[in-house]
């Protein structure tokens, strides 16, 4: 809102500086982000907020600096009386929505250019100069915050309004010289057969002010702030008098307003006063608040020291009069209804600087979220192994749907639509809340890429969505944790890569993360997982529950992104994991022998795993035999193409005594060899 | 001249002559090969010129059978000999090792300033940097760190933080709503609702989160951000320990002579309400660094931060605490702004692309 410092002083006896005026509004809540001259005079840029309707007007604004300059306001009291009640000049069809409609004939004017003073006060605040009717009604709409608007009277059919709904099918052609439909919702201003303006947002082309206009009918009224907001939306149209009415003006204000406009019109049009009619169905109620001690509720709030005289007369000042203890809401302020709206005004007028800075009395510990130190040891122990944390948009592309499988507890089967979606956004296809994290990273890997770097790992924490699982619930949202790797291992500040990355680089990273919370047991199977290449992809259980999926990213979905790299995901269900937490493990006491290790290779077809040579030999449990460890694979030369070596490493240690040679040999021997033939493979020698 | 005295001088030439190549001076870009090859020339001329076997000794073997009137004089010249055969030897083993041993040392010397060897370190979002750095300060002032629902019903999104049905906050076009008329939460102020049901009164809480709007991204505007929700409800709360809690924790983040000011404002969940302002990290509040504009603050000295107030007696009635027992303050502020303003970041976008080069910036 522009207001002009000269308008001010024209309404209000003002000894501040421009800067001064604007620091003493900005100290009460009118914002002054701006000061600029203008010829003779400053513009404030003032940032309003939505509460205050009253103060999109000169009059608004020096009413709020009347409370510290302790000056009356300028403004003169309305003489007008209504007319004859059975005028037929204005008739109300709809009061609901039509609260006052004032109306003042003015005839015999000269529309014509402005004088200079009225062209420079409106351009000063930044509006256009039309002509000396239409800018009458802009300068008291800016001064006392009225829209209001001025009729050709005799373009008027039957040279009378009616002030009713738009009926089905009723078009205009506003000001703005579009022709727009109205619909039955819409308050019309009409004439006697068809609508001349949309009430309160904008008037009609036809029956607008021209230069051959002789005879006036100035509108001022008052229009239910809702209809107006709905009606505007449905045009799609703000104007400066919608968007005053939206918010509310002054019902008791009209009559000034109209007053004020007329006179002007006559002096500076040279028309002559003819009837004027007020037609008020629908009075405002004024909000009643009782406080039976004002200082001491601003106290209480805000612990300001201000005595009740001061606060009678900071209220009074800004038009809210009290019997006693009872205190009345003025019509300009919609906003004030309870005590502690009094306590904000007389707060703000004693001024937020003076409020003291304390801390309250101590109270209790604080607490982190309970998962939190789990996850900031995970986000460490990634940092730690070179991944960098990404955060991306919950919004994805449908196109996704499908494509990948979300980690187990997401998607309910039961749910006919799994998925969460939004009713538009604003970018272009993401309407589906994610349930999965991976194509986001996905989508950093890309950009990446463009940007020439393809050694990448990057991880997420962070929430999914799916439909609930029971009716009517809110959708089902679970905390997940992701990671992506492709390219090459690289070192800090080193620009080639040492080593290629792959699975066993994604997996490690899920077993630091998950070890770094306390879960050292789980378990990686292979499995077909709908985004993951088969053969390179398995399901991670913890405690016999799936939690997530690991693997290398199907040639499928790589097309699609046109990575030419293998690319490595993980996801899991950190909510889940989170709970399956077991309790630390006992210390098992040490040995004081020494052990043996031995190392043994065997040849096997591909689809024996490390993990069948290992349990087969823990499920035995060797008496002295302590550990099987994993060495090494080969694959190759002296190998069949469906074969290859797995060479493990078995640890033995007695707790009572130093073991021999001899022994060692008999037992390692024993378990090559039931174990060879248990799998079905052969020691390679 | 006896014939003994003859053989020493003859011994002498020959031996002088060996030794002559030893004596040279090596060419100054001899290589470390080259150096070592001469070096074991000596030694072995060493071996061959004062070894047991050679004529050296052969001559010092014979000392004994010289007539007597002569034998001192033929052992001073055999010694004397010696010497100077070993101090040849000598001098030039010792030239020799200590241009080796240079030759080596500059052959490995090493470049110090190449870069250390270690694992590439990876980098915090920088959201979840400021994130933890203010859940540590809340913390140790007493406060519990909350979260709760990103999808909300209209009640906890709207209704009861008092932002009635007809409130501009509440069209459609500033928030997302599911198909199923769920709101993606739109500020992280459901927290408090959540949390004040969940833990009642007293209560101090924190609550960081994601939020969203039905913004167009560019390069101030981005659909989702970050909140963080501060809540204090207890008897004889005021908006003094409003002021004096923002301004602590501003202090801790920022510094010891950091100020806040607080400027009258409109929320519908507070009232009275303010926004919040504090003193320029970077200018200290004075609008320039180094002589130019500073630029966090644009050079006014003020970095507007969020906005706060007194709980609405109606949110604190919706949670059940009666408003004439309890009083709260509560405050909020973006995340996003905040890191924008800290690191003059240009493009608030950027927080979403995961872009490596945006992101190695912050540790």
């Amino acid at each position: 809102m522009n207001i002009s410092y000269n308008w001010l002083k024209d309404l209000i006896d003002l000894d501040l500086s421009p800067d001064e005026t604007a620091a003493a509004l900005t100290r009460v809540g009118l914002a002054v982000e701006g000061i600029h001259p203008d010829k003779d005079d400053f513009v404030f840029d003032i940032d309003l907020t939505s509460n205050r309707p009253d103060c999109l007007s000169h009059l608004g604004v020096a009413r709020e600096l009347s409370v510290s300059t302790r000056g009356a306001l300028k403004v003169g009291t309305p003489v007008s009386e209504s007319d004859d009640p059975a005028q037929t000049l204005v008739s109300i069809e709809d009061p609901d929505l039509c609260n006052r409609f004032t109306a003042r004939v003015i005839r015999g004017v000269t529309v014509g250019p402005s004088p200079q003073w009225l062209v420079d006060r409106l351009e000063a605040v930044g509006e256009r100069s039309i002509n000396n009717v239409a800018d009458i009604t802009n300068y008291v709409m800016l001064e006392f915050g009225q829209p209001m608007h001025a009729f050709d009277l005799d373009k008027l059919a039957e040279n009378r309004i009616v002030v009713r709904r738009a009926r089905k099918g009723e078009t205009i052609q506003t000001l703005d010289e579009i022709d727009r439909n109205l619909e039955a919702s819409m308050l019309a201003i009409c004439d006697a057969e068809k609508p001349a303006a949309i009430g309160g947002i904008m008037g009609g082309h036809d029956s607008s002010i021209t230069d051959s206009t002789v005879n006036v009918l100035l509108e001022v009224a008052y229009f239910d702030r809702g209809n107006i907001r709905a009606t505007s939306r449905k045009l799609n149209l703000t104007t400066e008098a919608s968007y005053r009415f939206e918010r509310g003006v002054d019902i008791e204000n009209l009559k000034r307003a109209s007053d004020r406009a007329a006179r002007l019109i006559c002096e500076l049009a040279g028309g002559e006063m003819g009837e004027f009619l007020d037609v008020y169905p629908t009075r405002a109620l004024q909000n009643t608040i009782r406080s039976n001690d004002i200082a001491g509720a601003v106290k209480r709030l805000t612990g300001l020291d201000v005595p009740k005289k001061e606060c009678v007369r900071i209220l009074n000042a800004i038009g809210i009069e009290n019997n006693e203890d009872t205190f009345i809401s003025p019509t300009w302020r919609h906003d004030i209804a309870i005590e502690e709206d009094l306590v904000e005004e007389v707060a703000r007028h004693a001024g937020y600087e003076n409020i003291a800075d304390e801390l309250p009395p101590a109270y209790g510990a604080g607490e982190y979220q309970p998962t939190e130190h789990h996850e900031r040891a995970l986000r460490q122990t990634l940092i730690g192994m070179g991944f960098d944390e990404a955060i991306s948009y919950s919004f994805i592309d449908t196109r996704h749907d499908g494509v990948f499988e979300p980690v187990p507890g997401v998607l309910s089967d039961k749910a006919d639509d799994k998925y969460v979606s939004l009713c538009d956004s604003v970018i272009e296809g993401a309407v589906r809340m994610r349930p999965t994290a991976i194509p986001g990273l996905l989508e950093a890997v890309r950009l990446n890429f463009n940007q020439q770097r393809r050694d990448l790992k990057l991880f997420e924490l962070g929430k999914v969505f799916a439909s609930s699982f029971g009716e009517d619930d809110l959708p089902n949202e679970q905390e997940v944790f992701a990671l992506c790797l492709t390219g090459g291992e690289i070192e800090q500040n080193r620009s080639m890569s040492v080593r290629e990355l792959g699975f066993y680089d994604a997996k490690g990273a899920v077993e630091a993360a998950l070890e770094v919370i306390g879960i050292d047991n789980a378990e990686f199977t292979a499995a077909d997982i709908t985004h993951l290449r088969k053969g390179q992809s398995a399901s991670i259980k913890v405690a016999g529950t799936v939690v997530g999926s690991i693997g290398r990213l199907s040639d499928e979905i790589s097309a699609t992104y046109k990575f030419r790299q293998p690319v490595f995901v993980a996801e899991l269900n950190l909510q889940k994991v989170l709970g399956l937490i077991a309790p630390p493990r006992l210390y098992r006491p040490l040995s004081r022998y020494p052990g043996i290790t031995r190392d043994v290779s065997f040849v096997a077809k591909r689809n024996v795993t490390f993990d069948a040579v290992r349990s087969t030999i823990a499920e035995k449990k060797y008496d002295l035999c302590r550990a099987v460890y994993f060495v090494d694979v080969y694959e190759g030369k002296g190998l069949g193409d469906d074969e290859r070596s797995i060479t493990i490493r078995l640890e033995y240690r007695s707790d009572e005594r130093t073991l021999v040679e001899d022994e060692v040999e008999a037992i390692h021997k024993q378990i090559v060899t039931e174990t060879a033939s248990k799998l079905g493979i052969r020691m390679r020698t | 001249m006896s014939d003994s005295n003859r053989e020493i001088n003859q011994l002498r030439d020959r031996l002088l002559a060996e030794l002559g190549p030893a004596s040279e001076e090596l060419p100054g870009d001899v290589s470390l090969a080259d150096a070592e090859a001469k070096l074991r020339d000596v030694n072995e001329l060493k071996v061959r010129l004062t070894g047991r076997k050679s004529d050296l000794s052969g001559l010092k073997k014979v000392i004994g059978s010289i007539a007597p009137e002569e034998r001192a004089a033929f052992a001073q010249a055999v010694q004397a000999l010696e010497k100077e055969v070993n101090s040849t030897l000598e001098s030039a083993e010792s030239r020799l090792t200590s241009r080796v041993a240079d030759l080596r040392t500059e052959l490995e010397r090493l470049d110090v300033t190449i870069p250390g060897r270690r694992p590439r370190t990876g980098h915090l979002h920088p959201i979840t940097i400021l994130r933890q750095k203010i859940e540590d300060i809340f913390v140790s002032m007493g406060y519990a760190i909350e979260d709760d629902r990103e999808i909300e019903t209209d009640y906890y999104n709207f209704d009861a933080l008092n932002i009635p049905e007809n409130h501009p906050a509440r069209e459609s076009q500033d928030t997302f709503y599911t198909t199923e008329g769920f709101a993606l939460r739109s500020q992280t102020s459901t927290v408090q609702i959540r949390a004040m049901e969940r833990r009642g009164v007293p209560i101090r809480i924190i609550a960081p989160g994601k939020v969203f709007r039905r913004d167009t991204p560019d390069m101030t505007h981005v659909p989702m951000f970050h909140q963080i929700e501060g809540l204090c409800v207890d008897k004889g709360i005021t908006m003094a320990h409003l002021k004096g809690t923002v301004t602590e924790w501003l202090k801790r983040l920022f510094g010891e002579d950091t100020v806040t000011r607080f400027r009258p404002s409109y929320f519908p969940f507070t009232e009275p309400s303010a926004e919040f302002d504090f003193s320029c990290f970077k200018c200290h509040g004075t609008g320039k660094f180094e002589g130019d504009r500073c630029r966090p603050c644009k050079g006014s000295g003020w970095i507007e931060l969020g906005g706060s107030g007194m709980v609405h007696p109606n949110v604190l009635r919706a949670c059940g605490v009666d408003p004439t027992v309890y009083s709260g303050f509560a405050f909020g502020f973006g995340l996003e702004r905040m890191t924008a303003m800290m690191y003059s970041i240009d493009d608030i976008r950027h927080m979403f692309e995961n872009d490596v080069r945006f992101l190695e910036q912050f540790s």
